[in-house]
């Protein structure tokens, strides 16, 4: 697979603020790459410095094997970006203002029309079109901004960020959309700090905190970073001291806490956790109503890495 | 009319106007060089003061042909023959100088109106464009910065003609007899280049500003006090000589100035056009400093930080 995006050495820095540190990666030919990171960690500022919007102090960017300057118009062509912001004309309807921003890169009408139709079925926004960006709620109003920024079909497109404070229905449309955009051939950078969608979507992820690098690699690479195996949680009521005492010397359990409605057990390896744990539950006669068993997530590896989590 | 009364009283009926009475020895003591006085009696109306002006004329000339004259008659014969040259006077035009007055005062009214008309729409429509957001997303869009930017200010030229088209269409109404001859074209022409510098200076602080609370703080600033400064309201001849240098700076000083030269104008000839030429041509040249300004910021403020 040839590199989509050369990022190698990237250094920002406000005054005395350095946001991106040292920072390379790649990106490659059809993958959705996921940039993940609590609010002011660097996604942002890394997605600007490529797209030329910020100078930078160090480093370079390489795009389709061409450096990105801010006059690489052809380069910029095959890019869509859809920023966190949303970026609409509230004078003009829904259906104008994608016409408007598809007609920055295309001038053919019937192409451009043909375009325009097909990013409104995406987000599936057929019956607002008439509708003026006010009388969208939240969740439509994304959607629309999605459809602005990938209308002209973009083979590179960078979404930062596009579910922030989205109903869940909206949501799923969003990334339905985006996995549709990706089986078309469609490069995707992807940057989010809600990690459920990171893992849904994104092929490769790289975590970000503070501008550096923390750890790069697909979503069970990640999970290998972290030093335990397997979270179970019991919702439980009541439980004393002793049986907690018994539960924590169990085999290879690594930590337990409890806060009186469930208790959570860590594991650091080996398996068969959860039919030992309901075993004993059954011979002590602890009565309990739900229990789940989770395997680590990013927010652990983050937790693991950081010593805070991922939306601290 | 020989006596004192009878002479009292066509006076007072106005049935003559002015009386001269040539005291003994006149000629004689003139001829001298002394002064001697003429008594005169009048009404000291219209036609006394007519009869008044002709003969002090009359006196003035005699007195400065004394010195070249031998003598008496001879004097007599010199003042006829000054006073028997004629001039022929042809009038070229038929100056309408209250339809003038009042043209130019409109078209001084026009910088305010272009000013302010160009400054709000055009202002308002750019802050649309200057949103965060939406310049992020044009800027890394494949669309070129210099014809983007061309794009916009010819889009916005749409609005400035029409805004000038529809203030020459209330001079045509208002004062149509001034605007069909060629003064009007004038006014039309200067206008019309105002228009440009005005659409240029719209255009420039749209790309400065983006707040449009602003606005309206702007638009008293520039389009209101280049309009008081430059002599829009307040005639040129009344205001203080350092404010008019000030005003020299500023393109409605030019405009205006324009305006007042097209107003006194008696002929047409190469002379009055090349002018009103030298002023359009500051008028323009402000216009292109702008629109290179409003280029060079767009282009400075491509990155964001």
């Amino acid at each position: 697979m040839s590199h989509v995006i050369e990022v190698t050495h990237l250094t920002k820095e406000y005054k005395k603020l350095r946001a991106v540190d040292d920072l390379s990666f790649t990106v490659e030919k059809g993958e959705i790459l996921g940039l993940l990171g609590p609010n002011g960690s660097g996604k942002s500022t890394t997605i600007n410095c490529i797209l030329t919007l910020l100078s930078y102090q160090n480093g370079s960017i390489r795009i389709f094997n061409e450096e990105m300057r801010p006059s690489a118009y052809d380069m910029k062509r095959k890019i869509g970006v859809v920023f966190q912001e949303v970026a609409v004309f509230e004078e003009l309807s829904v259906y104008d203002n994608i016409n408007y921003f598809c007609g920055l890169y295309i001038k053919d009408r019937k192409l451009r029309k043909q375009y325009v139709e097909d990013a409104i079925a995406l987000v599936e926004l057929q019956n607002f079109q008439k509708f003026m960006p006010k009388q969208l709620s939240g969740g439509l109003l994304r959607r629309l901004n999605i459809a602005c920024g990938i209308a002209h079909k973009p083979e590179l497109i960078f979404l930062d960020e596009p579910t922030v404070a989205v109903d869940p229905q909206s949501r799923n449309a969003i990334l339905e959309g985006i996995k549709e955009l990706n089986r078309c051939g469609a490069t995707i950078v992807y940057t989010s700090h809600y990690m459920e969608e990171v893992e849904i979507l994104c092929d490769r992820v790289i975590i970000l905190d503070q501008g550096k690098l923390l750890a790069a690699g697909t979503c069970d690479e990640l999970k290998k970073l972290a030093s335990i195996e397997e979270k179970i949680s019991v919702e439980i009521r009541d439980l004393d001291e002793a049986h907690r005492l018994c539960i924590q010397e169990m085999e290879q359990v690594e930590s337990l806490s409890y806060d009186g409605q469930v208790l959570q057990i860590i594991y650091k390896q080996g398996q068969d956790h959860l039919i030992a744990l309901m075993s004993y539950l059954q011979k002590e006669q602890i009565p309990y109503h739900r229990i789940y068993s989770e395997r680590p997530t990013l927010n652990d590896v983050f937790l693991e890495l950081t010593g805070k989590e991922l939306r601290d | 009319m020989d006596t004192e009364a009878k002479q009292e009283e066509a006076l007072f009926y106005r049935q003559i106007h002015y009386i001269i009475t040539i005291p003994e020895h006149f000629h004689s003591d003139f001829m001298d060089g002394e002064k001697p006085q003429l008594v005169v009696k009048s009404t000291n109306d219209y036609e006394a003061s007519l009869a008044q002006m002709q003969l002090e004329r009359y006196l003035n000339a005699a007195n400065a042909l004394r010195f070249i004259s031998e003598s008496e008659a001879e004097l007599v014969a010199n003042m006829e023959a000054v006073f028997s040259e004629t001039t022929e006077v042809t009038m070229t035009s038929k100056l309408d100088t209250a339809g003038l007055n009042k043209a130019a005062f409109y078209y001084n009214f026009v910088n305010y109106a272009l000013l302010a008309g160009c400054i709000y729409v055009i202002c308002l429509i750019l802050s649309s464009f200057q949103q965060e957001p939406v310049r992020k997303r044009t800027l890394i869009s494949s669309m070129n910065f210099a014809k983007y930017h061309r794009q916009l200010l010819l889009s916005n030229s749409l609005l400035a003609i029409a805004l000038w088209g529809f203030y020459v269409l209330i001079s045509l109404i208002l004062v149509g007899d001034v605007m069909f001859s060629e003064y009007g074209r004038a006014y039309i022409l200067n206008s019309f280049v105002f228009t440009l510098c005005a659409l240029a200076l719209a255009f420039l602080i749209g790309n400065l500003v983006t707040n449009k609370n602003a606005m309206n703080g702007i638009i008293n600033v520039i389009a209101l006090g280049s309009s008081f400064l430059c002599g829009a309201f307040v005639p040129m001849e009344y205001m203080p000589d350092f404010v008019l240098r000030i005003a020299h700076l500023l393109p409605s000083y030019w405009f205006i100035h324009a305006n007042n030269l097209i107003k006194g104008i008696k002929t047409f000839d190469s002379a009055v056009y090349r002018e009103l030429l030298i002023h359009m041509g500051v008028v323009l040249a402000f216009a292109l400093l702008f629109v290179v300004l409003a280029y060079l910021i767009g282009r400075k403020r491509r990155k964001i930080a």
